[in-house]
C-alpha cells in the first residue's frame, strides 16, 4: 500500500510541477490547449500584456464600500507597471515578486536592528543598577554616549573597513558596491584584511538602499561591543578616556575582526583556503561582538586597576553591591528581548535562502538564555546557599552570549546544553577574576561577554548539526556547517583559530591602544573623585539628588526635586 | 614583564595561523591551536596581569 502511494506521488509530482510552471503562461496569454507531460511549454513572453481581468480584481465601486474583511485589498491592481501604455506584463509581475522578497528582507533586517538598538537601554540599566548610586549619572552617560561616539566613528570608517569588501549579500538584493577588499597574498592564498568601500556611506558608490540597511544592522552590533567595556571600567573611568577609547574600538578594533569573520576576510576563508570546515563560523557574533567587547573590557580593566576598597592589603576582595537590583533584572529582560533581533535577525532576511530557520534560531536563543539562568542559579544556590539575583541575571546573559555564534547551526538540545554550561561558566569566571586574577569588574562583563563569547565560538565547532542550509553554502563552502560531534573536526579547528585570534590580536590591539590613552589623557579619575562618586566631579550633576541629600547632608549642590526635599 | 606578556599573546596567535601553511594534519593543527591558546592566556593573565598586580593600588 505504502509503495503504491509512493509510486503515485512520484508520477504526480512532475506533472504538478509542470502545471505550476505553465500556469503563468496560460494566465498571461490567450487560453491554449493544455500541455501534456511530454510536450514542452512555450516560453512566456515577459513583455506581453497580461489579461488583468482574469485575476478578477474588485471594481472601483466595490472598493469604495470599504474592505472590513481584508480580502479585497492587495490585488493585481497594486502591481507596479513599467509601461502604462502597455499595461501589466508578466515581467512586471515577476519584478514585483523579486522586490517583495527583498522588501520582506529589508523590513526584517531593519526591525531586528531596531530591537538590537534597544538593547542599549538594557545595558544601561544593568550596568547602572550594578554600580553604586553615587556613580549613576556617570555610568548611565557612558552607556548613553557610547551610542553616538560609536555610530559616528563607524559611519566615518568602521563600516567601510568591516564590510567594504563583503561582496553581494543576496538577501538584501546584492549590495554590489561593497566590492573592494584589501588582501595580502602569502603561501599561495589571499588573506583578506579590510574593506575599502563605504567611507562616509558615499565613497565607492555606497549611497545605496541595501548598503544602508546593512549599515544600520551592523552598526547596532558594533555598538553592543562598545557598550560592554563601560561596565568593566565603571566607577573609575575618566569620561574623556572613555570617549577616545570607544571611538577607537568602533573605528578600528571591532571592524578589523568583524571583517575577518563576516566581511569576507581571512578567517571566513579558512574553509575555502585550508579545508577547515566552513571557515570561522560566528552566526550572530559571540566572538565578533561579545568576545571583542569582553576582551577589550579586560584590557581596560587591567590598565585602570581595581576600585578603591575592592581589595584589602592581604589581597582578599570585598563585595561592593550595586544600588538597584530591580534595575538590573529589568535590564536583563530588555536584553533578552533585544536578543531576538540579534540572533534571528542575523539571517539578514526572512525570505529565501533557507531563512525560514529564523524560528529555530529564536527558540535556540530563548532556550539557551533559560538554561543559562538555571545554571547560574543552581551554582550559586548550591555553593552559597541562596539563589543570587544578580548572578541569575548574568547567567541569562551568559547563555544568550554563548548561543549567539551557534544559534543558526544547532538544534534545541545543543542550545540547552550550551546555555547551561555558560551559566555555570560565568559564575566560575567571575570568581576567578575576582579572587585569583584580581581584575575588578563591577558588572561581570569580562566573564559574561568575554569568556562566554569565547565559549560560544568553540561550541559552534562542537554542536553544529549539519541541518542548516542558507542558500546551499556558507563562507563559500557548499553544504551545511557540522561541528566535531557531527563529524567535522576541521570546523572545531577553524573556531579555535578564531579564539586564538581574539586573544592574541584583539586583546593586544585593545591593550596597546588603551595604554596609549592612559599615557595621553590618563584613564583613571583621582582618588578624591572616586570616593566622592563620579557624578559631580566628572558629569556635574547627580543621578539621584535625594539620595545624595541623605548621604551627604547639605554639603552638595542641589537642584529641582532635591532642593524641594531640602526645604 | 608587560612586554613579555604581550609578546606571548601575539606569538600564541601567530603560531596556529602560521601552522596553516606548514601542515594539513588536523591533529597537528588542533594541538598548535591549544598551545597557542595556552600561550595567549599565560601571557595575558600570567605575565601582563602579574605585572599590574605587583604595583596594585591596594598594595600601596
Amino acid at each position: 500500500m505504502r509503495s503504491c502511494i509512493e509510486r503515485l506521488r512520484r508520477s504526480l509530482l512532475p506533472a504538478a510541477a509542470l502545471m505550476l510552471l505553465c500556469g503563468p503562461a496560460a494566465w498571461a496569454e490567450n487560453p491554449s490547449p493544455p500541455t501534456t507531460s511530454t510536450q514542452a511549454a512555450p516560453a512566456p513572453k515577459l513583455d506581453a500584456p497580461v489579461a488583468v481581468n482574469e485575476a478578477s480584481p474588485p471594481a472601483a465601486e466595490e472598493m469604495a464600500q470599504g474592505d472590513p474583511g481584508g480580502s479585497k485589498t492587495g490585488t493585481v491592481n497594486d502591481i507596479a507597471v513599467s509601461d502604462s501604455k502597455k499595461g501589466l506584463t508578466l515581467g512586471d509581475a515577476l519584478n514585483q515578486i523579486g522586490q517583495n522578497k527583498v522588501a520582506i528582507n529589508f523590513v526584517w533586517t531593519l526591525v531586528a536592528g531596531f530591537l538590537v538598538m534597544f538593547m542599549q537601554a538594557g545595558f544601561a540599566t544593568v550596568e547602572t543598577g550594578l554600580c553604586r548610586a553615587k556613580n549613576a549619572n556617570h555610568t548611565m552617560m557612558m552607556n548613553f554616549m557610547v551610542y553616538g561616539f560609536g555610530l559616528f566613528a563607524y559611519w566615518v570608517c568602521g563600516f567601510a573597513l568591516q564590510m567594504g569588501g563583503v561582496g553581494g549579500v543576496a538577501n538584501l538584493g546584492g549590495t554590489a558596491p561593497l566590492s573592494s577588499e584589501f588582501s595580502l597574498h602569502a603561501a599561495g592564498k589571499g588573506w583578506g584584511l579590510f574593506g575599502t568601500h563605504g567611507f562616509f556611506l558615499t565613497q565607492g558608490g555606497t549611497y545605496d538602499v541595501a548598503v544602508m540597511v546593512l549599515f544600520l544592522f551592523q552598526m547596532v552590533f558594533m555598538d553592543t561591543a562598545s557598550t560592554i567595556v563601560t561596565g568593566a571600567a565603571a566607577e573609575r573611568w575618566k569620561f574623556a578616556a572613555f570617549a577616545i577609547s570607544s571611538v577607537f574600538l568602533a573605528a578600528i578594533t571591532y571592524p578589523l575582526f568583524a571583517n575577518w569573520a563576516w566581511g569576507g576576510g581571512w578567517l571566513s576563508q579558512l574553509g575555502a583556503n585550508f579545508g577547515l570546515g566552513h571557515g570561522y563560523c560566528d552566526f550572530a557574533g559571540s566572538g565578533v561582538v561579545h568576545a571583542v567587547g569582553g576582551l577589550t573590557a579586560l584590557a581596560v580593566a587591567m590598565t585602570i586597576g581595581p576600585r578603591l576598597g575592592k581589595y584589602n592589603r592581604n589581597g582578599s576582595s570585598n563585595a561592593i553591591p550595586g544600588h538597584d537590583l530591580v534595575l538590573v533584572l529589568a535590564g536583563c529582560f530588555i536584553l533578552a528581548f533585544g536578543w531576538f533581533g540579534f540572533n534571528p535577525g542575523s539571517t539578514l532576511g526572512a525570505s529565501g535562502n533557507g531563512n525560514l530557520r529564523i524560528g529555530s534560531i529564536a527558540v535556540n536563543t530563548m532556550l539557551a538564555g533559560c538554561t543559562g539562568s538555571f545554571g547560574a542559579l543552581l551554582y550559586m544556590w548550591i555553593r552559597y546557599g541562596k539563589p543570587d539575583a544578580s548572578m541569575s541575571g548574568n547567567g541569562l546573559l551568559a547563555g544568550l552570549v554563548a548561543i549567539t555564534a551557534p544559534s543558526g547551526f544547532v538544534n534545541t538540545v545543543g542550545a540547552a546544553i550550551i546555555g547551561l554550561i555558560a551559566g555555570v561558566l560565568v559564575c566560575l569566571s567571575v570568581e576567578f577574576f575576582d579572587r585569583v586574577a584580581k581584575v575588578d569588574d563591577p558588572v561581570g562583563a569580562i566573564s559574561v561577554h568575554g569568556i562566554n563569547g569565547l565559549w560560544g565560538v568553540v561550541s559552534a565547532g562542537l554542536f553544529a548539526d549539519g541541518t542548516s542550509n542558507y542558500g546551499g553554502s556558507w563562507n563559500g563552502v557548499s553544504g551545511s556547517v557540522r561541528g566535531l560531534f557531527y563529524g567535522d573536526p576541521g570546523q572545531l579547528i577553524a573556531q579555535l583559530i578564531g579564539v586564538v585570534t581574539l586573544l592574541g590580536f584583539v586583546f593586544t590591539l585593545s591593550f596597546v591602544f588603551n595604554l596609549f590613552v592612559d599615557f595621553v589623557v590618563g584613564q583613571r579619575v583621582s582618588a578624591e573623585s572616586e570616593l566622592e562618586g563620579l557624578d559631580i566631579p566628572e558629569m556635574g550633576a547627580l543621578g539621584y539628588p535625594e539620595f545624595a541629600l541623605k548621604a551627604y547632608r547639605e554639603k552638595l549642590p542641589l537642584s529641582g526635586v532635591g532642593k524641594a526635599a531640602q526645604a | 614583564m608587560r612586554a613579555l606578556g604581550l609578546l606571548m599573546a601575539v606569538f600564541g596567535w601567530l603560531i596556529p595561523v602560521a601552522a596553516l601553511t606548514w601542515t594539513d594534519s588536523s591533529a597537528v593543527r588542533l594541538t598548535l591551536c591549544l598551545v597557542g591558546m595556552a600561550m595567549c592566556l599565560a601571557g595575558i593573565l600570567g605575565f601582563l596581569n602579574g605585572a599590574y598586580l605587583k604595583q596594585a593600588i591596594w598594595k600601596r
